[in-house]
């Protein structure tokens, strides 16, 4: 009886100790900000460094400590996560229409695509993760077609990065890039779409899942961005990177979202985050992680990583993004249509 | 001989679904020496998300020590319309994947859910922050005291209560006197369970949450994390704390419940 008090009395000390801790570490002082990123899942290395390099830059300029708190989901759903409520101060998301469902809900007010760059921080390329030594012999996107071959791709509802595979794929074969489909026929090309979606074994909730799995073993393929292969390479592992003869250029936004900074009244460390995010500094950081970098110094520098594609396109070949969220991924788009058709005869 | 060969059976059994796991599961850990598993101990990251598991967890105990206790009580000796009804309701929630229920809470409390004009006059947030994520661990931890409970009091005898209430014990004595005794050993089950439940919990609190690293990343979310930009080590420890913090729990609990069976 006795010990059972002592228990429930300890018990008591340690929840008062862990109340009290977290509310010590919760003092706002005058010289701290508060600055929350929600990203996607891909460049999350890249900011780990290049958010120490920021708090130092602010620290010197203006004396303030940025705590910055940072959030990593797919594209999609955490674009749909700042919608539902997460008040994100500056989202860098992996495409353009993930920014744009912000913007539609009212959240972002202002012009993003202003700057020189046209919101557009990093680009990359869609290719492919194939196994060491390359067994199978994937040279283009024709090769996804082997019977039996296990594909991995995201999911496009919930990631970005599964988006860009597909109008890769797509939009290399409407160019006639494919051995075998005919260019500028859009039924040849919606066929190939099919073939290829025939051969995806898993498609998981965002790209980072979607490459991890397979360094865990899943599948003989991989298609997903350059800069994921890369990362993954870096540390250590195997797999080799493949691109593809006709791929599109993935460009990744970033933008400031006016409720949230207006609520937390930090718009001013928001837009020299972002300013930042532009800065030779911080682009030379996303170029060691495996993305192509907007700012001309730094691509000039890092060329030989990352080689030229002899047919590279971009959204605009579909005619830009509302174009693509109705006519490919809208309720009867190309791909909604294609998937049905695939996972519907697979049962 | 065909004992040994069913002993045999049940380690091989034991050994396949526990112990290679967890045996990997060390290893992976300790792979480059105990420096890089100190070292993911003292981060800061580490801390914080070990802490506010542990927070959520000691929070959702208690409120379903109390309200569970009490809802169990009320089935048992209380008659009313719609008391089956009520029955049936609280094991929804083994029913529910959890993802699906931090998306009904972001539906709720979300920007635009039916409940944002009251949370937004009153400048309160649930979706994306600590509140939510005690919520989402409450429904799913719901039915454990509550079915933990209900067998029990209905074997209490209420002839001791009587008995004591003709002795002039008021309700607060008899309740603490004759009945609380009684409950204990389910009392310490039950939160052991609704404990290991919430600290395992991870779909429900990474929706309503969103996993804002140092602020809505609990452990489970930390261990996904790390996983996901290649920290195994880091992955591998938390799980080993873990995983620690669950068999101690569990080894007290057995061993109170000895002392209380003991001082019976």
């Amino acid at each position: 009886m006795k010990n059972n008090k002592k228990l429930i009395s300890m018990c008591l000390m340690i929840l008062f100790l862990l109340v009290s801790c977290s509310g010590g570490s919760q003092n706002n002082s005058a010289n701290e900000v508060k600055l929350i990123l929600g990203a996607y899942t891909t460049p999350r290395e890249a900011y780990s460094q290049i958010i120490p390099l920021f708090q130092a830059f602010w620290l010197e300029e203006t004396g303030q400590r940025v705590v910055v708190e940072e959030s990593y989901l797919g594209s999609g759903a955490q674009s749909r996560a700042v919608i539902n409520g997460f008040e994100a101060d500056v989202v860098a998301l992996s495409l353009e229409a993930d920014v744009n469902r912000i913007q539609d809900a009212g959240l972002i007010s202002h012009d993003w695509k202003l700057g020189e760059e046209k919101g557009i921080i990093t680009t990359s390329v869609v290719a492919f993760a194939v196994r060491e030594g390359n067994p199978l012999a994937i040279e283009d996107w024709n090769d996804l077609l082997q019977p039996g071959l296990e594909i991995l791709t995201p999911n496009p509802s919930t990631s970005g990065g599964a988006m860009w595979n597909v109008l890769a794929l797509y939009g290399a074969a409407l160019r006639g890039k494919i051995d075998g489909v005919p260019g500028d026929d859009a039924d040849a090309a919606q066929d190939f779409l099919k073939d290829v979606l025939t051969n995806v074994s898993v498609m998981d909730k965002a790209a980072r899942d979607s490459i991890i799995n397979f360094e865990n073993g899943i599948g003989d393929l991989a298609i997903t961005y350059e800069n994921e292969v890369l990362v993954g390479r870096q540390s250590g592992q195997t797999y080799e990177l493949v691109i593809p003869s006709s791929t599109i250029l993935i460009e990744n936004p970033v933008a400031i979202v006016d409720t949230s900074v207006d609520k937390h009244g930090n718009r001013a460390v928001a837009e020299a985050f972002v300013e930042f995010l532009y800065s030779e500094q911080a682009q030379e950081i996303f170029a060691q992680h495996g993305l192509r970098v907007v700012n001309d110094t730094v691509a000039e520098a890092s060329k030989s990583q990352y080689p030229d594609v002899p047919d590279l396109f971009t959204v605009d070949y579909f005619g830009g993004w509302d174009v693509i969220m109705t006519d490919i991924f809208g309720e009867s788009g190309i791909f909604t249509q294609a998937i049905l058709d695939v996972q519907g005869g697979s049962q | 001989m065909g004992a040994w060969l069913l002993i045999g059976l049940v380690i091989l059994y034991m050994g396949f679904l526990l112990i290679a796991p967890i045996t990997a599961l060390i290893k992976g850990a300790f792979e480059d020496g105990i420096n890089p598993v100190l070292g993911s101990i003292r981060s800061e990251a580490f801390l914080k998300s070990l802490l506010l598991s542990v927070e959520i967890a000691v929070l959702v105990v208690g409120v379903q020590t109390i309200f569970g206790t009490l809802t169990a009580w009320v089935i048992v000796r209380h008659d009313f319309r719609g008391k089956g009804i009520l029955n049936n309701v609280i094991d929804i929630p083994f029913a529910i994947s959890p993802v699906v229920v931090g998306y009904m809470l972001l539906l709720l409390f979300g920007r635009n859910g039916f409940l944002s004009p009251v949370l937004e006059a009153l400048n309160v947030k649930v979706a994306f922050a600590v509140p939510g994520m005690c919520l989402a661990t409450l429904f799913v931890c719901l039915p454990f005291m509550i079915r933990e409970m209900i067998p029990v009091i209905k074997g209490l005898d209420r002839q001791q209560e009587l008995a004591a209430a003709t002795l002039g014990a008021n309700a607060w004595v008899n309740f603490w006197q004759i009945i609380f005794p009684q409950l204990k050993s389910a009392l310490i089950y039950g939160m052991t369970l609704t404990l290991a439940r919430a600290l395992g919990e991870f779909g429900a609190v990474l929706i309503i949450g969103g996993g804002i690293q140092g602020r809505t990343e609990t452990a489970t979310l930390y261990i996904f994390r790390c996983l996901e930009e290649r920290q195994f080590v880091q992955a591998y420890t938390m799980s080993i704390i873990l995983g620690l913090f669950s068999v101690l729990i569990v080894v007290l609990a057995d061993r109170i419940k000895h002392k209380v069976k003991f001082a019976d």
